[in-house]
């Protein structure tokens, strides 16, 4: 097995600013190494958001241990922290939130012109046309999102998680807004991503979506176990 | 410095895209700051155009900025020791005023006293245009007749070093060539409209003068006198008004001319003339002018502020409504890496180059405006100085300062309220 990418120890996470604080995430270890891909299921409010926060820099634990390739990252700042999305994380969110004046090539172009390091503008597009060509859906860059379907849409947001080369994947119910059908598709999108070396961290609701990951795990009352059956 | 480029063009692209996709939003916020950028626009070329008017009008009646003008009083050895001292001299001009009456003889002339053609003077007392006053006994008490009464300025040389007349038609005296008996004259625009208002006959009366000459009139200026007069070369008028002791001068002189200002008032002094007497001014218009102008255009600079600060409230307005508007997307942005310091960047991006682009239109209008009102104005003689009048640079200048300034105070809280978007935005959408 390779290095891990990721490595959480006993992290915990509280929610205050309600009426009483909530313990959503209690002790949780997780480990992703490169190329893995682990699925997280777990009911509406169990915390599974929150541990993709936490994964993705968006917030911090409150306690435990967050290393990204041997570097603790636990209380990084938020200057460290962008860069570090910029760089090693791509993020696919179930409502696609592509911008709806752009096109679907200057979407996925958001994620190049970011403050973080600059490309000339025909690299820029090189780089686009790629993580276009990836999803499968280079033929409808210069779409608005408008005229694109639900799965066209994901699958513009995955390249715009892609377009960056990220070392680790965070979607958050990427098939929640969808059928079936465009579902598996995407998710196999997503899959595919991690036979370039990216790891994959999914949280789902659907089963079947998770039974096609590397690993599956629950996350039940803050606490984070293997899949049994 | 390669990554503050890389945030400042991330800025402006995505400020772009945010103004071509809002652009009913940008044009409203536009609207609202426009009339507030044009008001100072206005104000300044205003105030510009004011003091060039009246700088170009002081310098033809008083002299450049710093020209030194030394008034002698009269002596009798005075003329002689000033000539002498300023034989060959290139950046001094000694000029001195006498009176004339232009036309037929022994008559009570049209503009008796030399005032304005058309305002009747008493007469009786007479002033030269540099500044030698007196009763004027040899005004012609006979019955009216077609003659016009000018003051006489003599010069040896050329005085538009230091007072820059405008020539109208014809030409200037000549100074080079070898003086003339009948003495050449360049009108000023007065006595020129006075000569092709009445027919007056080629005679001039010098006060003082045994014999009348007969002048050439060789060409006009403007003069930015109101009162017809006529310059003529000193060597020409002392054929027939020799130099007397009677006989005031005033020196202009290059501020360069020190040695010549410390001789001449040496050899003055050493002669008999009182040196408390002898006088030497510099001429400070444009600082005259700026402090007459100056209260008077901060008045008016302050009432475009109130104008503008309602602009700036628009922007704030319809900034604040925007990034209301566009929570997600920074939030998305952030997710995707990008700093706070540039989110506020791009708001702020935004609000600049609207500030800037309704700067470009202000200053437009006002450009427009401004020869517009050349074209109209500029055939009426007292507004003869917007005729080639250039939009003055200090206007734009003014424009884009408060078109910036506007979007910066309009911009500064959406940016702010940009920058701490919780990045948990997305996840909670």
């Amino acid at each position: 097995m390779t290095e891990p990418l990721i490595r959480l120890s006993g992290v915990t996470k509280t929610l205050t600013g309600q009426e009483e604080p909530r313990t959503v995430l209690n002790g949780v270890d997780l480990t992703l190494h490169s190329g893995q891909s682990i699925a997280v299921l777990g009911r509406s409010g169990s915390g599974k958001s929150t541990l993709l926060s936490l994964i993705g820099l968006f917030d911090r634990p409150d306690q435990g241990q967050y290393l990204l390739r041997d570097t603790d990252i636990t209380r990084i700042s938020e200057r460290r922290a962008a860069i570090l999305r910029s760089r090693e994380f791509g993020f696919v969110f179930q409502r696609f939130f592509l911008l709806k004046h752009l096109t679907a090539a200057q979407n996925v172009a958001m994620a190049l012109v970011n403050g973080q390091g600059w490309l000339p503008r025909r690299k820029r597009r090189a780089k686009v046309m790629t993580a276009l060509e990836q999803v499968g859906v280079a033929h409808l860059a210069k779409h608005r999102p408008s005229r694109l379907s639900g799965g066209e849409q994901q699958r513009v947001a995955i390249a715009r998680a892609l377009v960056r080369d990220p070392k680790i994947l965070l979607a958050d119910e990427p098939t929640g807004a969808l059928d079936a059908e465009t579902g598996n598709l995407v998710v196999e999108v997503l899959r595919s991503a991690t036979d370039r070396g990216c790891g994959l961290v999914l949280v789902t609701h659907d089963r079947d979506h998770a039974a096609r990951m590397g690993s599956v795990l629950h996350l039940t009352d803050g606490v984070l176990g293997a899949v049994t059956a | 410095m390669i990554r503050l480029s890389g945030k400042l063009r991330s800025a402006l692209i995505i400020g772009m895209q945010g103004i071509r996709s809002r652009k009913l939003r940008t044009l409203l916020s536009m609207v609202s700051l426009f009339l507030g950028v044009l008001a100072v626009v206005a104000v300044q070329a205003g105030s510009q155009v004011a003091e060039q008017a009246a700088l170009g009008n002081i310098e033809l009646l008083e002299g450049v900025d710093g020209t030194q003008q030394m008034s002698v009083p009269q002596n009798d050895k005075a003329p002689a020791i000033v000539l002498e001292a300023l034989q060959g001299r290139q950046h001094a001009v000694a000029i001195t005023g006498a009176h004339a009456v232009i036309g037929e003889p022994n008559v009570t002339p049209i503009n008796k006293g030399g005032g304005p053609i058309d305002e009747s003077f008493s007469g009786g007392y007479y002033c030269s245009g540099y500044g030698s006053c007196g009763p004027d006994q040899d005004v012609a008490q006979g019955p009216p007749g077609k003659a016009i009464e000018l003051s006489l300025n003599a010069m040896t040389g050329d005085v538009r070093e230091f007072q820059p007349y405008r020539l109208q038609s014809g030409q200037w005296l000549d100074f080079g060539a070898q003086p003339s008996l009948a003495p050449r004259l360049v009108l000023n625009t007065k006595a020129a409209e006075a000569f092709e208002r009445y027919q007056i006959p080629a005679q001039m009366h010098i006060t003082g003068a045994d014999n009348d000459p007969t002048p050439r009139i060789v060409g006009v200026v403007d003069d930015g006198g109101y009162a017809p007069a006529a310059y003529v070369r000193y060597d020409e008028l002392a054929n027939w008004l020799p130099t007397s002791g009677n006989t005031q001068l005033q020196i202009s002189m290059a501020p360069t001319e020190t040695a010549l200002q410390q001789t001449l008032k040496a050899r003055l002094t050493a002669a008999g003339v009182p040196a408390d007497q002898i006088q030497v001014r510099t001429i400070n218009s444009r600082e005259h002018v700026g402090e007459q102008l100056a209260v008077m255009r901060w008045i008016f600079l302050g009432m475009a502020a109130l104008v503008l600060l309602i602009g700036v409230a628009g922007i704030l307005n319809v900034g604040l409504a925007t990034v209301g508007e566009r929570v997600e997307e920074f939030a998305l942005r952030r997710a995707l890496g990008t700093p706070r310091l540039l989110l506020a960047g791009i708001v702020l991006a935004e609000t600049l180059l609207t500030g800037l682009f309704t700067s470009a239109l202000a200053i437009g209008a006002g450009v427009l405006g401004l020869r517009a009102a050349g074209l109209v104005l500029s055939g009426r003689s007292q507004f003869s100085f917007l005729h080639d009048l250039a939009f003055p640079w200090q206007a734009g200048v003014a424009g884009v300062a408060a078109g910036l300034i506007a979007g910066l105070l309009g911009g500064f809280v959406p940016a702010l309220r940009a920058a701490r978007i919780p990045i948990a935005t997305v996840m909670r959408a």
